[in-house]
């Protein structure tokens, strides 16, 4: 059906598509293992030890620490108030629903922008800024929408028939939620997990307005931090930069299906 | 029915994250029994599952929210008595240099972060998809890679891509082109130019990878009637391949435009707006407004013109995407 002509004409074309994507980050990569402190590569004399001493003189110990805390704890709360949340919207129902979906929904279309400075100030007047409880409850109340509006849409497609059933077997809402609608609705929640660990690895604007401490700055603050020294030796920037991504990139790896399904549906944080 | 309405309307305004989820299309009258069916118990007990999740995002977002349009009418430094000063901070759209060019660049963005990579993206798609390519998953993941990269990351390595001695500069040198070498982010002309193709980078995948998936979608039979009717590839596209991604086109535009109005960690972490003023954008104005030599007013009335722009935009989004049904 498809000639030749058209054949190579395709995987030339998604090729040098693929090249462009690419260059920066294999550029990134080759400067990583690169012994000159310009950033020109030079893989004839790989020097694996950039990774160490980026790590070292970049502090990323303390800020890994920091990272894992904030997305580990972010991230579980936010996955069983999603879950809690989902199930009373798509399933139980809601006193006052018609009120209160919207009014949540709302949280999925303002901007991260509109919040953020007054919210800044009421975290102060609190002392939860620079604080891990701080950033941590930022991030969930910021993702509490996208949870609800999630999960409601995964518990939904549970057929209803199969909730009923638990109910003539006498199960409390409680037992049908841990018995049927998480297994059922395991892949939404994997996906859930998966981009919220992302959106919160990720993010640099909420952690560089609420966490002013380096002792409690995630990675994202590290590296900038890191890349705006006075002499900035590109090799090991850019050791650290890979280091940072590794994560996330790591799970898209091996998740690739769950990430662009996600994101392709639209998913968007705060 | 005017409990299925209402959900359908506010699933319509929630449109950015469900304008492709096909499944979400399908609504069964269930809902409607169901809430009969229960008794208003079950109901109250479903507020208490969803009370926790409601008492933080009350606090997080709603209070907060409140609290910016309040205070962007008045004028604060954080820590005197804030002062009244009336629609002052939105005048400042029109009459403060600063911000009108901040609104000049969100503009010139738009066509890097949005135009750009859908239009690319489209083309892409329509030029690739639907041919069974071998391997295609492989591409999929590399160029749909940059939507998961860490942004901060992104901009350390594109800072340093067009940094004096960076590879941009020593590709050109190797052409011949030495003469057009310079530190791209620290001139006035062309640093923003540099950080829109930044843009284009990070946002074309999604939009192809979007489309792509989209266009593997449309029957085929639409394409052997058009080209029953002797329609070339550019009307075959402007007839099938366009009309039966107008979800997909939905979901795009409103995910890069929105990107494209709120621009920061890119620009905050290579040229922090400068040099001068020229690669400055709202969002940086905010942050800069309201974090150093503070006027939380100002920001706050900048945050609040972002909200509405956002809101116009999600909502006009979702309108054009419905079209005519």
């Amino acid at each position: 059906m498809i000639s030749t002509r058209e054949k190579v004409f395709n995987y030339a074309f998604l090729t040098l598509l693929a090249a462009a994507v690419l260059f920066p980050v294999i550029w990134t990569l080759g400067v990583a293992v690169s012994p000159e402190i310009t950033g020109s590569v030079d893989l004839g004399h790989m020097r694996w030890s950039n990774f160490a001493d980026a790590w070292q003189q970049a502090g990323l110990t303390q800020y890994l620490k920091s990272s894992l805390i904030i997305t580990g704890t972010a991230v579980a709360i936010s996955t069983a108030l999603a879950i809690l949340s989902g199930y009373a919207f798509g399933v139980l129902g809601v006193v006052g629903e018609k009120l209160l979906f919207p009014l949540l929904l709302f949280g999925i279309m303002i901007p991260l922008e509109a919040i953020v400075v007054p919210m800044y100030y009421d975290f102060q007047s609190q002392g939860l800024t620079d604080t891990y409880q701080g950033i941590i409850l930022a991030h969930v109340g910021t993702g509490v929408s996208f949870g609800a509006f999630w999960m409601r849409a995964a518990f939904r497609t549970v057929p209803s028939s199969i909730g009923e059933s638990a109910q003539v077997d006498g199960a409390g809402t409680w037992t049908a939620l841990w018995r049927i609608y998480l297994p059922i609705s395991r892949p939404a929640i994997v996906t859930f997990v998966l981009l919220n660990f992302m959106w919160t690895w990720n993010d640099y604007f909420l952690s560089l307005i609420l966490v002013s401490d380096p002792a409690h700055q995630p990675m994202t603050l590290g590296l900038g931090a890191f890349s705006g020294r006075y002499l900035v030796h590109v090799n090991l920037l850019a050791a650290a930069a890979v280091l940072i991504s590794v994560p996330v990139v790591g799970l898209y790896v091996f998740c690739q299906r769950q990430f662009i399904r996600g994101m392709l549906s639209g998913a968007v944080k705060g | 029915m005017a409990t299925l309405n209402e959900s359908r309307a506010s699933e319509a305004a929630a449109a950015p994250a469900t304008a492709s989820a096909g499944g979400e299309a399908v609504h069964t009258p269930r809902r409607t029994n169901r809430a009969r069916s229960s008794s208003g118990r079950r109901r109250w007990l479903g507020l208490v599952y969803l009370a926790p999740a409601l008492l933080i995002y009350a606090c997080v977002v709603l209070l907060p929210a409140g609290q910016g349009v309040n205070l962007s009418f008045y004028h604060w430094d954080g820590i005197t008595a804030a002062t009244w000063a009336g629609v002052e901070n939105y005048t400042d759209f029109f009459t403060d240099p600063t911000l009108r060019q901040a609104v000049g660049h969100t503009l010139f963005f738009i066509v890097f972060f949005s135009f750009l990579p859908v239009v690319l993206g489209m083309t892409s798609a329509a030029l690739t998809a639907r041919k069974d390519t071998r391997g295609a998953g492989v591409y999929r993941w590399i160029i749909f890679l940059p939507q998961v990269l860490t942004p901060a990351v992104v901009a350390v390595v594109w800072k340093q891509i067009y940094a004096p001695d960076g590879p941009l500069n020593s590709v050109l040198s190797a052409f011949g082109l030495g003469g057009l070498t310079r530190g791209w982010l620290g001139d006035f002309a062309w640093a923003l130019p540099a950080l829109g193709l930044a843009g284009t980078w990070g946002a074309f995948g999604l939009c192809m990878v979007l489309f792509a998936a989209g266009a593997q979608n449309i029957p085929n039979e639409l394409y052997d009637a058009a080209r029953m009717d002797g329609a070339g590839p550019l009307r075959e596209f402007f007839t099938v391949t366009l009309p039966g991604l107008r979800g997909q086109l939905a979901v795009a535009l409103t995910l890069t435009l929105l990107g494209a109005i709120r621009v920061f960690d890119i620009v905050w972490l290579t040229t922090k707006g400068g040099p001068g003023t020229s690669t400055i954008t709202p969002s940086v104005v905010l942050y800069k407004r309201a974090f150093s030599n503070p006027d939380v007013g100002a920001a706050c009335a900048i945050g609040v013109v972002l909200a509405v722009v956002a809101l116009i935009v999600s909502l006009a989004v979702v309108k054009l995407s419905e079209g005519d049904d």
